[in-house]
């Protein structure tokens, strides 16, 4: 059994939707508010920790090229990692304020993965496009979380990279494989499904 | 409704917008992946879920010897599908080797096996593919010595130390996590490395090789598969294990994983060479989870227990010793029995490179042993009845020095596991 791959992009669209509504939420509020149900605090930890979980049941499955299934390999590994690392930290077990660059480290390391497994440029195809704006929007987006890192109360890099995580999931939203980008698509793409 | 309720609402509302298309790959292989079929097909089809470019040598069908049945390949009408004529086949096994353009510019390649009046040959022992290399040795090895890291940690921490002492929390969960991690990046490079031994793919070729043959139609994608997400399970028990202080997650994580050692043996010589039975698949599993008991808990207590927590080197030792005795002779037992299935005649061990090389592992086997016997009749005793000053520190470099043997052993079992059994 394999489910469609577009129906797997749209699961963690959703994903990262709920990052990224978590997110921009506790810069709102500021993170007492935030932390006053204990439940919050694991959330997107959490949410993060499953995503990465998920991934591996798609990098199994997903097996008609090596580099698709080392991409989400390593994709699975850093969301497990940050939100693993998150929730130590969360919980206590952790205490170093450092890990919390495991977040920038996993947008860094998706950025390249989504960049090195698509091969065309920007305008072949939509998916080409979605895959080149994501990769740079993960690792400029990396930014925000290593600099909150260092000041963790900070309104902007908490919006930020809550804003980060939002557009990510927009472009996920969008991904399709033989679609028009702009109104262009390559001639050797195919026949737009949509 | 209540929050976390509602938000489980809006997020499964937000995945379930219906499905449309993906990746360009193979959908639907004809012959199928390691059909048999009653007679020669008139032709091999290939249809992909998009648009694909061909050239006249996309497909091409090989016989056993590597000589070549078919014809020059062409698109059909809707460019989805690719169709090589073939001529007459005799009986015998083929592997068809195809490569095309995908609609998004990717190269796409892929190797499969059909029969025509015979069993197809997994993709694995397709015409062209290579055997095992040395490299594949050392990666195999990596995978005995993350295994033994992990049933070895987790078997040491529950049935030696009967859960987890603070003192020895930190490094003993960083020692199994080393060895998850491990288990699953060399898992993943071992397959990648056989599938291209299977379709001897340049490297940048490879990187777009359809991998679903090996995956889904051998027992050592089948292994990959149920290993690879079983050990994703387990990382998640030791987590939350570690996470929220619960030591008693850690139980299912090692039966989870000692069940798991059995795709080894469920995809090896054991279970796939003449000879094979449930017995030797049970005996493999057998040999193989005491091994990684034994390897891993000797690695535990020479590097958390001996360095770490002075006050539990002599009970952990004298609990260790009881279990070693039995894993031991689990270990002797299910491996004399393999031998003897392998290697019915004696001379197999000095005329065949199997038997030389299960030679140099019962040499091996036998100073382990003669270790392990030192440690049961002259250090246990001592230690059992008193802790004499100067002997801990030699103890723990002599557990260090059986657990150097202990890896060696692995090495030579990983080149014999690699090797073709005679016969």
């Amino acid at each position: 059994m394999q489910p469609e791959a577009e129906f797997v992009h749209w699961l963690f669209a959703t994903g990262f939707l709920v990052l990224g509504v978590c997110l921009l939420a506790e810069s709102v509020v500021g993170p007492d508010v935030w932390g006053r149900s204990i439940w919050r605090a694991y959330l997107w930890p959490g949410a993060m920790f499953v995503m990465g979980v998920c991934m591996w049941p798609v990098m199994i499955l997903f097996t008609n090229s090596t580099i698709h299934m080392v991409a989400h390999s390593a994709w699975a590994q850093v969301l497990m990692l940050s939100g693993g690392a998150e929730l130590a930290l969360a919980r206590g077990k952790l205490r170093s304020p450092y890990w919390h660059l495991t977040v920038g480290l996993a947008l860094v390391v998706s950025g390249a993965a989504s960049l090195v497994h698509e091969q065309n440029d920007w305008l072949f195809s939509r998916a080409a496009f979605v895959h080149h704006a994501m990769g740079w929007v993960m690792i400029a987006g990396a930014i925000f979380p290593i600099a909150r890192t260092f000041r963790p109360r900070s309104f902007a890099l908490g919006a930020g990279f809550a804003a980060t995580l939002l557009v990510i999931s927009v472009l996920l939203y969008s991904h399709r494989d033989v679609a028009e980008i702009f109104g262009h698509i390559s001639p050797i793409a195919g026949t737009p499904h949509r | 409704m209540r929050a976390p309720a509602l938000l489980f609402a809006v997020a499964a509302g937000l995945s379930l917008p219906g499905a449309a298309f993906a990746h360009a790959s193979l959908e639907q292989p004809s012959p199928g992946y390691r059909e048999r079929l009653a007679s020669s097909p008139p032709a091999v089809v290939l249809r992909f879920d998009q648009e694909v470019t061909a050239f006249p040598d996309s497909i091409v069908v090989l016989n056993s010897q590597g000589r070549v049945l078919s014809d020059q390949a062409a698109l059909t009408a809707n460019r989805r599908a690719v169709l090589a004529p073939l001529r007459k086949l005799p009986r015998g096994a083929y592997t068809v080797r195809w490569h095309i353009l995908s609609s998004d510019g990717h190269p796409v390649s892929g190797l499969y096996t059909f029969g025509v009046g015979v069993a197809a040959p997994p993709p694995t022992e397709a015409f062209g593919a290579s055997g095992p290399t040395r490299a594949e040795d050392i990666v195999r090895w990596a995978y005995f010595l993350s295994l033994s890291l992990v049933v070895g940690g987790l078997g040491f921490a529950l049935l030696v130390l009967r859960g987890v002492p603070p003192q020895l929390s930190q490094r003993l969960y960083k020692l199994i996590g080393l060895g998850i991690v491990a288990t699953l990046e060399v898992g993943i490079v071992g397959f990648i490395m056989r599938a291209e031994g299977a379709l001897q793919l340049p490297f940048r070729k490879l990187l777009y090789a359809d991998l679903t043959p090996i995956a889904s139609g051998t027992r050592l994608g089948s292994a990959f598969t149920a290993m690879t997400m079983g050990f994703v399970i387990v990382s998640v028990l030791v987590y939350l294990a570690w996470l929220f202080d619960k030591v008693v997650l850690l139980w299912p994580a090692l039966l989870l994983a000692l069940g798991l050692a059995s795709g080894l043996s469920l995809s090896g010589h054991q279970a796939a060479d003449r000879g094979s039975s449930a017995a030797t698949e049970l005996a493999d599993w057998i040999h193989l989870s005491a091994a990684l008991l034994w390897v891993g808990g000797l690695a535990v207590l020479a590097l958390c227990v001996w360095p770490l927590a002075r006050e539990l080197r002599r009970t952990a030792f004298l609990r260790f010793s009881r279990l070693a005795t039995l894993l031991i002779a689990a270990l002797l037992g299910a491996g004399i029995y393999l031998s003897i299935v392998r290697l019915p005649a004696v001379d197999d061990l000095w005329t065949t490179r199997y038997g030389e090389v299960l030679l140099v592992k019962v040499g091996l086997v036998s100073v382990a042993l003669l270790w392990g016997a030192f440690h049961h009749f002259v250090a246990r005793p001592t230690l059992a009845s008193a802790e004499p000053s100067g002997w801990p520190t030699r103890l723990g470099r002599s557990l260090l020095g059986e657990s150097s043997i202990a890896m060696a052993i692995l090495l030579v079992a990983a080149i014999l596991v690699n090797s073709k059994p005679p016969g």
